[in-house]
């Protein structure tokens, strides 16, 4: 009977010890951008070990896969990736990679932008509209919102692959959401308004109706974050390179006057180039935005022709050490816009 | 065969219409009902209105903001289910398909003939082939690729073939997980024997495939049409456990039905043939890409045939491409080994080898120029040499449309090879739903 109860207690012990190795093993995550990466650590904390494929300074839509990188998501329990065919290079990794749990349909497959709202969907998808994105717009991370849907998508698998963590999980999700809460808002409003604030003033910035719903309440003088420092630059037109910012400037209440690309994905051929030009002079633009992959060419010939500013700016989390986070990519790029609207 | 070829064609579009009518008849059922939900949620929304107006608590200023926020949301509703609608409701479960056309011209100073020395081919235009590449998933479980060539037998009429046709197991319901992330492919597909034969000839950087390839792995009717080693069998594909530090070893091991090695000659040998091929990647930021290669071809029977090959490629392509340059260089060799039994009984042993070199850079975004030589022994006689070197440049309107413009000039101990300049001029064109190439050469 004595024996039978050592055998007992050293099952149970066995067992605990296996649930705590369990528990602490770390989850091996595998993104195709360096953004995705940040949000997954951010939400996974010390629980996931995560990889990033694509150089951050390289334009997300062209990245060759390679055997590294599919040697990488071999032994991978979550693969994510942005979708919107932004990196649909991710779908060579994911068959080269021999892993059956990171295939389509699998738990350990994760389209990061499945439920976000798009903008731009093509009403006609067609090779002569150029390099189109038949499910919309897919820069979408250029909007904090969006990444907090992004956030969440990320924890509720992180929550089904190992739901033996999921508060841990979850507590982070919410710990980052609140950061980019204050980040966007500023800390002040935020502890005015209390728990509830973020998804208040998400649904106000939604609805247009910010700036009345504050300055009904007083509560005006109290906005900080990236949404008061935007305000100085609400209104300006500018005009991009690609169709990078159009969630950044939505959110932000910039407007986007144009393209220096005709068609997406296709250089600006000479008569467009000149086309812009006139724009640009037109409508007073004070800057064009041409992402850090781009040929500045075309930027600098339109920039010669008329007192609008080329402004290179990087889009990925981990481009430069000035954007080495979500937060301060969003910071950079609202200062960016702001000094050269000075 | 091209009545064959037609025949098989319509049976496609008429399948593909009658599944597109039938996706679209899903789409419409789903877009009606959506509609109906919101048609009921603004009789909800008025009734909810109605309710307000005979006292029941919500004011006409909050009922109206309300209502601005609900059209708002329905107008966003109904254009994105009507984008969603027209775009994506096609390519519902049909497999992803591509077409890929393939015209070239050739100019020479001397008379050309095919590979049987029949039809000449020099100084005209050919339809050198057109591709059509279906893709889908199969199952959970595996993948199918069908790539059907109709091409052109050097002038003497076309011929379909299936460049490539297999299944891509990716796991098993008996086994969930593969061990080294192998990979299981089964059909007929370009066998890992180097790199470059395993390219699609509108992929190739070149307008014709290296002659070591052409010569030494197969063609039918001489490089300047499709070529290249294309047998039935299985090939496993997996990594190795690091054992250079920084370099990923990939393998793969195939076995294959013997005797459709050009080098072979159609020799009854022994079934299968083997064939493995060891790849070592090194990949720094993906800007500077190194692949160094190792095959091994063994046939044993009556006329053991083998074959070794190396390839080395090297890719630099700066990651911010604000300048649109880029860099490519390259080359494979092949030594192959046949042994065959003259009409006396004495053993004759050929091993003749071959190999080829390239680069090419990249100008501007559209155009990219290049170089290649090569130089090998003739596989039925391997005191003939053959030299050749040529240079080209491409241009690219994006990477679905390509004109390419070249000069060939070889030297040969076969006379009428010898002293043949080519100038040819090739246009690739390909529409539907490209999948992105691995390792793509002008990206």
């Amino acid at each position: 009977m004595k024996t039978l109860r050592i055998l007992i207690a050293l099952l149970s012990l066995g067992m605990s010890f296996h649930e705590i190795s369990q528990a602490q093993k770390k989850i091996k995550v595998v993104t195709t951008l360096n953004y995705l990466k940040y949000v997954v650590q951010q939400v996974g904390g010390e629980r996931v070990e995560v990889f990033a494929l694509a150089n951050p300074k390289q334009d997300p839509h062209y990245v060759t896969a390679t055997p590294r990188m599919n040697q990488l998501a071999t032994d991978a329990a979550l693969f994510v990736e942005n979708g919107l065919t932004l990196d649909p290079w991710a779908k060579n990794v994911v068959d080269a990679s021999g892993n059956p749990g990171i295939q389509p349909g699998s738990a350990g497959h994760l389209v990061a932008t499945i439920n976000v709202p798009v903008k731009e969907l093509p009403l006609e998808v067609s090779r002569a509209w150029g390099d189109i994105h038949p499910q919309g717009n897919p820069h979408v991370w250029l909007d904090p919102f969006n990444v907090k849907i992004i956030a969440e998508n990320i924890a509720q698998r992180l929550n089904k692959l190992d739901g033996a963590n999921a508060i841990y999980y979850s507590d982070r999700l919410e710990v980052f959401k609140e950061r980019l809460d204050v980040a966007m808002f500023g800390a002040e409003l935020m502890k005015t308004l209390g728990k509830k604030g973020g998804d208040i003033l998400t649904r106000r910035v939604k609805n247009g109706e910010l700036d009345e719903w504050l300055k009904a309440r007083s509560m005006d003088t109290k906005l900080g974050g990236w949404m008061k420092d935007a305000s100085k630059i609400k209104g300006t037109r500018i005009v991009s390179y690609h169709k990078t910012y159009v969630y950044f400037c939505d959110r932000f209440g910039i407007q986007v006057a144009g393209e220096l690309e005709e068609k997406p994905g296709i250089p600006p051929p000479p008569q467009h180039r000149d086309a812009m030009v006139e724009l640009v002079k037109r409508e007073n633009i004070s800057m064009i935005l041409n992402d850090n992959f781009y040929s500045p060419d075309a930027a600098e010939y339109i920039s010669s022709k008329t007192s609008a500013k080329v402004v290179v700016t990087y889009i990925e989390v981990g481009a430069a050490p000035e954007v080495d986070t979500y937060e301060k990519l969003m910071t950079y790029l609202v200062d960016k816009i702001s000094e050269a609207v000075r | 065969m091209l009545r064959l070829f037609i025949a098989l064609a319509f049976s496609m579009i008429f399948s593909s219409n009658h599944l597109f009518a039938q996706q679209k008849d899903d789409s419409r059922i789903q877009y009606d009902e959506l509609r109906r939900e919101l048609t009921l949620l603004r009789m909800q929304f008025d009734s909810l209105r109605a309710v307000s107006q005979a006292g029941g608590g919500i004011s006409e200023d909050g009922a109206d903001a309300l209502s601005e926020r609900f059209e708002k949301r329905i107008r966003e509703l109904e254009n994105k289910i009507d984008a969603v609608s027209r775009s994506t409701a096609s390519v519902v479960f049909n497999p992803r398909t591509t077409i890929f056309v393939n015209v070239a011209a050739r100019a020479d100073n001397n008379a050309v003939f095919n590979a049987a020395g029949i039809a000449k081919i020099d100084n005209r235009p050919f339809m050198r082939t057109v591709e059509l590449d279906f893709r889908a998933p199969v199952d959970p479980y595996a993948e199918a690729v069908v790539i059907l060539a109709l091409e052109d037998e050097a002038g003497t009429g076309f011929a379909i073939d299936p460049e490539e046709a297999y299944g891509l197991i990716k796991r098993l319901p008996i086994l969930e997980t593969a061990p080294l992330g192998m990979k299981l492919k089964i059909g007929k597909f370009r066998a890992p024997l180097g790199v470059n034969n395993k390219l699609h000839m509108h992929d190739l950087p070149w307008t014709t495939r290296p002659l070591v390839i052409s010569r030494f792995l197969g063609t039918e009717h001489g490089e300047f049409f499709e070529s290249g080693f294309n047998p039935t069998g299985v090939d496993f594909d997996f990594f190795l456990p690091k054992f250079i530090p920084g370099a990923t070893a990939e393998m793969n091991v195939d076995f294959l039905r013997a005797g459709e090695l050009a080098f072979s000659e159609g020799a009854e040998n022994k079934q299968p043939a083997y064939l493995a091929h060891l790849n070592l990647s090194w990949d720094w930021d993906n800007e500077h890409l190194l692949f160094l290669g190792g095959s091994g071809y063994l046939e044993r029977g009556e006329s053991p045939t083998s074959m070794m090959g190396f390839d080395l490629t090297y890719r630099w392509a700066p990651s911010e491409r604000r300048t649109s340059r880029s860099f490519v260089a390259g080359g494979e060799v092949f030594i192959g080994k046949r042994t065959s039994v003259d009409t006396t009984g004495s053993e004759i042993v050929a091993k003749p080898y071959g190999w080829f070199a390239y680069t090419q850079y990249q100008l501007s975004y559209w155009l990219y120029i290049g170089a290649r030589y090569d130089w090998l022994q003739e596989p039925t006689d391997e005191t003939l040499t053959t030299k050749s070197l040529s240079a080209y440049a491409s241009y690219y309107t994006t990477e679905f449309l390509r004109f390419r413009l070249g000069f060939e000039s070889r030297q040969s101990d076969i006379p009428t090879q010898n002293n043949l300049n080519t100038i040819h001029f090739e246009v690739n064109f390909v529409f539907g739903s490209h999948p992105t190439e691995p390792y793509w050469v002008n990206r």
